[in-house]
């Protein structure tokens, strides 16, 4: 087989499973998941062997499609650093979460539909990655946005799980309403969709976007601020929390929320100055807000779901910075450890019953050791304590913010540190150590090996991702897309295992400032949480911060905002529109069309009366006409 | 006479005279089985046009004519010759399984399907009016007898005698056109007509005698005004016939009407543009609207069959290659989507003597796989993508679009069109009400098919999809079949 069929294989291998599943195994839950699985799995291996046999150049895979007349419609596949490392996010992560999914939803009555869904997932997510132009990136984006929902209402005769799934569906789509103006902009002014082209384009006349250009690259990121969850769109995350735990670890935490962050280094040449400072500017608030919010939250998915939209908000910082390398590399080993974090609150969960408060957990070690390890290396690595790989992708972005003399957001994103390492030991001191709060943490007991092995796996990538030289991969792309294009990296800088013990105090030399601020901030952050929450039997902050504290468990009172305001308007208008409709249009215009329709109908069939003798004449009659009508003018 | 580049036409008359004499020798209850070996052999005649030793083989753009010019072999006649053998294969294998409604003469039937086929394949080759006439009467002759075949049945009857007296009205208009032109100009041959027929654009008798023998040609594709016999004999006749005529002889009808149109008479054809948009616009218009109170499926079929000539005259409307090759398109997705909705009818109303839609009560409990070909012949025949009626109707409208510009009759036509879409969703989609959500389900017994009609309907599947998604291999066929064309 060519090493061209590989990528296909990889892209169409999960619609495969997934069509499978639907439409012959819905019964049979072992083939099913083996099905799911199996597709995921291979796509894993395809991967590596297309790494490994054609190497990290870019290329495209492309056929046509549809060609009538001057529209041509392509579907093509973009091969390079940023889309192959992505793929291998995706399909590695993702094959960790199936196969931990295999136990934790064994006992589900929608086993099969359950892995149908995530196949259907992994395929529009592989699809979003694979894309090489806006309008078939925005066809799988769509996908996404669908499977998501179906995952999140995944119990949807829960009505929260129903109308969870509903928020984050219309949510998205907000964005995506802008990020599709974004991309008819983009083809009014330059004719094309193909990232390439646009590139080659912008390199030739880097002024063809005019004034237009920070519209354009705002009504893009709108498409980002809906899928990876930045203010003022940020609100149908925690709430998509009702998704069974695996969907939270593949979706809202490594794969489908980054997908925002990966369309805006995708993207990133289109970008003007302008348009990446209001980028950073937004990135950066939405660190702080949501680390601020889960500072006084209580329930343990909700708590990392506040985590995971304060960590996007770094990445989104981060392009902003103008620092596609740093965004993509936290987003790297982000997706390890969230996707560990969320795995392990998982396994609590499953051994809890399904509860899901914080203070009624405890004393873990050791009744679920693996769980309680794994879940301590996953906080060590969000919180950024080195030699953990959180660490140095943290700290890539608080260089980047150093690197572009952007003091403030610098500021901001250690204070956001700070606030990371407090609530992590919070939930930590809580839930997993001290004493057992309730009978259920009592008799907890470790979850089967099928779900705790990946645990391990995503436990091992979580230390060592940050060494393993993954930035210097990003970087292959960045060199492209950051003027002045012609930056080389050498290759033998990033291949072979040799460097890892000098890349564990790089930070230090390359800036020094950046570095030591992440450490003080994970000392302060650590001490604050076991100074308060040690040896605490409820949560001593209500008490001291008052209506703060209230304001932060309430979650600012943004969905309440919402309720008053958006929601209110839009009730207002479409109740409007629903009258018109009903009654002008239905009632009034249609009506009176399919009436008159109707009734000539009727008239007509009259003519058609079986008589031969009138059928004879009709044909004469018709003649006679046709015959004036040609020759009696 | 180069015999050779008849071949085709030779073997398949050949083919029907042993399927006739076998009747003699074979055992009665194997009769029923020679249809099969029919249908296999027409297959294999499709599969070998596209061999090096057909007489169907031709270089891009090459013509070879034999019998003085009366026929000709281009990639216009071998773009239908495929299509009727298509067609055939999978009337056939249909006419197997209705075969147990036909009391007597079983090979028969099998045999005048293969006689109408040969009919149109010399149709699809007629470069001369008496090859012209002669072959749309060895059509229509024998579709009067394939019409009331079923003797037993009054409709059936009634349906063949009408079908009969109108037909014989339009030969006799036929003729007469046939001799106007003759008596005129002195030329039968086409290519020969087409060097003088500029001469004759002003004469009188001349135009006359050329619209008679378009009274004739409308006649056989169903368009307005010549559409009265459509919906009584698509009623009456055994449904196998119903499909046949409804793809088979429309398509002749079209063929003959390209070639004669826009080779013998192309500076005639040319003032002829609202002629064509009128009654395009007008049998679009009387389709569709005579289909809405419809309850016999057979019966809405054939107003839809009108409303669909009139879709496909909108290519010839356009006189552009552009059109033509949109009809070629159109006329290949409308055999698949057709002949799928006839089959399912033949079986699911196996045991009914109507064929009323509320028969479809339940079909998707009782045969899943027919429910959905019926559901999706219904979509493809609206024009909904991604099916291969969507493309075909797309490619009509933009032919006539591009055309806008030099008559704005075009856009009205456009326009006409459209609203027949919509008028057509109505009564399309009251079918696939019935396959899935009728109330009142009187029989649930699960509906055997048998494997070759199970890989028919496959086909015809394959088709609607492989027409809507793929269409550049169909296209370009098409594109270089109508090169001929002017």
């Amino acid at each position: 087989m060519k090493l061209e069929a590989l990528p296909w294989l990889v892209l169409f291998l999960p619609l495969l499973a997934a069509g499978i599943i639907t439409l012959f195994t819905l019964r049979n839950k072992t083939v099913s998941a083996t099905l799911s699985i199996g597709a995921i799995v291979t796509g894993f291996v395809l991967t590596l062997a297309v790494i490994k046999f054609g190497g990290w150049e870019a290329r495209e895979l492309s056929v046509n499609w549809l060609s009538i007349g001057g529209l041509n419609v392509d579907f093509g596949l973009k091969l390079d650093a940023l889309s192959l490392m992505m793929l291998l996010i995706v399909t590695g992560v993702g094959s960790a979460i199936h196969i931990y999914s295999y136990g934790y939803m064994r006992e589900d009555p929608g086993f099969s539909r359950f892995f149908a869904c995530m196949s259907l997932f992994t395929f529009s997510m592989l699809g979003i990655v694979l894309s090489n132009n806006f309008l078939q990136m925005f066809i799988f984006w769509e996908l996404v946005g669908v499977s998501s929902y179906l995952l999140i209402g995944f119990w949807f005769e829960k009505p929260s799980a129903a109308d969870a799934a509903k928020k984050a569906f219309i949510t998205n789509r907000l964005g995506d309403f802008g990020f599709m103006l974004g991309i008819l902009t983009i083809f009014a002014i330059v004719g094309s969709l193909n990232f390439g082209t646009i590139q080659e384009l912008l390199k030739v006349n880097p002024a063809l976007f005019g004034a237009s250009a920070t519209l354009a690259g705002l009504l893009i990121f709108c498409g980002a601020m809906g899928k990876s969850a930045q203010f003022p769109l940020h609100v149908w995350l925690p709430d998509a929390m009702e998704g069974p735990t695996p969907v939270s670890a593949l979706i809202h935490a490594a794969t489908m929320v980054a997908a925002g962050v990966y369309m805006l280094c995708r993207a990133f040449f289109i970008f003007s100055p302008d348009a990446l400072t209001a980028i950073a500017w937004i990135g950066g608030f939405t660190a702080l807000l949501a680390a601020l919010i889960a500072v006084q939250q209580n329930d343990i998915k909700r708590i990392l779901a506040y985590s995971t939209l304060s960590q996007l908000g770094y990445m989104v910082m981060a392009v902003g910075l103008t620092g596609p390398t740093p965004a993509m590399f936290h987003l790297t080993t982000h997706a390890f450890f969230k996707a560990l974090l969320f795995l392990g609150a998982g396994s609590v969960i499953h051994a809890m019953h399904h509860e899901q408060d914080i203070w009624k957990m405890g004393a873990l070690r050791k009744k679920m050791p693996v769980t309680f390890w794994t879940f301590l290396v996953g906080t060590l690595a969000l919180c950024g304590v080195p030699p953990f790989s959180g660490f140095y992708s943290k700290d890539a972005i608080l260089a980047q913010a150093l690197h572009a003399h952007n003091y403030p957001l610098f500021a901001v994103a250690v204070f956001v540190a700070v606030l990371t390492t407090f609530y992590m030991f919070r939930l930590f001191f809580v839930a997993l150590v001290g004493e057992p709060r309730t009978k259920e943490a009592e008799h907890a007991h470790e979850s089967p090996g099928v779900m705790i092995w990946p645990l391990r796996i995503l436990a091992l990538l979580s230390v060592i991702a940050g060494v393993m030289g993954i930035n210097k991969i990003f970087d292959l792309y960045s060199s492209r897309v950051l003027p002045p294009f012609t930056y080389e990296i050498p290759v033998g800088e990033f291949s072979g295992a040799v460097k890892y013990v000098g890349r564990l105090l790089e930070p230090f030399q390359h800036a020094p400032v950046a570095a030591f601020g992440g450490l003080i901030a994970v000392v302060i952050g650590f001490l604050a949480a076991k100074v308060l929450y040690g040896k605490a039997k409820t949560d001593p902050l209500p008490a001291k911060l008052g209506a703060l504290s209230r304001a932060m468990a309430n979650r600012f009172y943004f969905d309440e905002i919402y309720e008053a305001t958006v929601i209110r308007i839009h009730d207002t208008i479409a109740a409007i529109s629903d009258w018109i409709d009903r009654w002008i249009v239905e009632g009034f215009c249609i009506g009176l069309v399919r009436g008159g329709t109707d009734l000539t109908g009727r008239a007509l069939r009259l003519v058609q009366t079986g008589n031969l003798q009138t059928y004879a004449f009709l044909f004469v009659l018709g003649v006679a006409v046709v015959l004036w009508f040609v020759l009696g003018k | 006479m180069n015999l050779s580049l008849m071949s085709l036409e030779i073997v398949v008359v050949l083919l029907g005279i042993t399927v006739l004499m076998a009747d003699l020798w074979l055992p009665a209850e194997r009769k029923r089985m020679l249809g099969y070996a029919a249908a296999a052999a027409l297959g294999l005649l499709f599969l070998n046009t596209f061999t090096s030793h057909c007489s169907c083989s031709l270089t891009d753009g090459q013509t070879a004519s034999t019998a003085g010019g009366m026929f000709i072999q281009d990639g216009l006649s071998v773009f239908f010759k495929r299509f009727f053998l298509i067609a055939a294969v999978l009337v056939l294998i249909l006419a197997v399984e209705f075969s147990d409604r036909i009391a007597v003469g079983v090979s028969e039937y099998y045999s005048l399907i293969i006689f109408a086929l040969a009919g149109m394949l010399f149709a699809a080759s007629a470069n001369d009016f008496v090859m012209l006439f002669v072959s749309i009467e060895l059509i229509t002759i024998t579709f009067y007898v394939l019409t009331s075949f079923t003797r037993g049945k009054v409709v059936a009857l009634e349906a063949g005698v009408k079908y009969l007296i109108l037909g014989a009205l339009a030969s006799a208009f036929m003729v007469y056109g046939i001799a106007l032109v003759w008596g005129t100009t002195g030329k039968f041959n086409f290519s020969e007509l087409s060097m003088v027929s500029a001469k004759f654009a002003e004469n009188k008798l001349f135009l006359f005698g050329v619209l008679f023998i378009l009274v004739g040609l409308g006649f056989k594709i169903a368009a307005f005004p010549f559409q009265m016999w459509t919906p009584d004999v698509y009623q009456g006749a055994p449904t196998p016939t119903t499909a046949f005529l409804a793809v088979g002889s429309k398509a002749a009808g079209f063929v003959l009407l390209l070639r004669f149109l826009f080779t013998a008479i192309p500076e005639v054809t040319a003032h002829w543009k609202n002629l064509l948009i009128v009654i395009s616009g007008i049998t679009i218009l009387y389709g569709n609207l005579c289909a809405i109170p419809q309850r016999n499926l057979k019966r809405l079929l054939g107003y839809s069959s009108i409303a669909h000539a009139g879709y496909l005259l909108l290519g010839v409307a356009a006189l552009t290659n552009a059109g033509q090759s949109a009809v070629l398109y159109y006329l290949s997705g409308y055999l698949f989507t057709t002949l799928a909705a006839f089959t399912v009818i033949a079986l699911v109303m196996r045991h009914l003597d109507t064929e009323d839609i509320s028969g479809l009560a339940g079909l998707s409990q009782r045969s899943p796989l027919l429910a959905a070909t019926l559901t999706l012949a219904m979509i493809s025949l609206a024009g909904i993508p991604p099916l291969a009626g969507f493309f075909g109707k797309f490619l009509l409208l933009k032919a006539v679009i591009e055309q806008g510009a030099t008559n704005h009759g075009y856009y009205c036509l456009v326009f006409t069109a459209l609203v027949g879409v919509v008028i057509s969703l109505y009564y399309y989609f009251g079918v696939v009400r019935a396959i899935y959500w009728s109330k009142d389900v009187p029989d649930r017994s699960p509906i055997c098919i048998s494997r070759p009609m199970r890989l028919a309907v496959w086909v015809c599947i394959a088709g609607m999809f492989w027409l809507g998604l793929f269409p550049n291999a169909v296209l370009k066929l098409a594109d270089s079949a109508v090169s001929v064309l002017k």
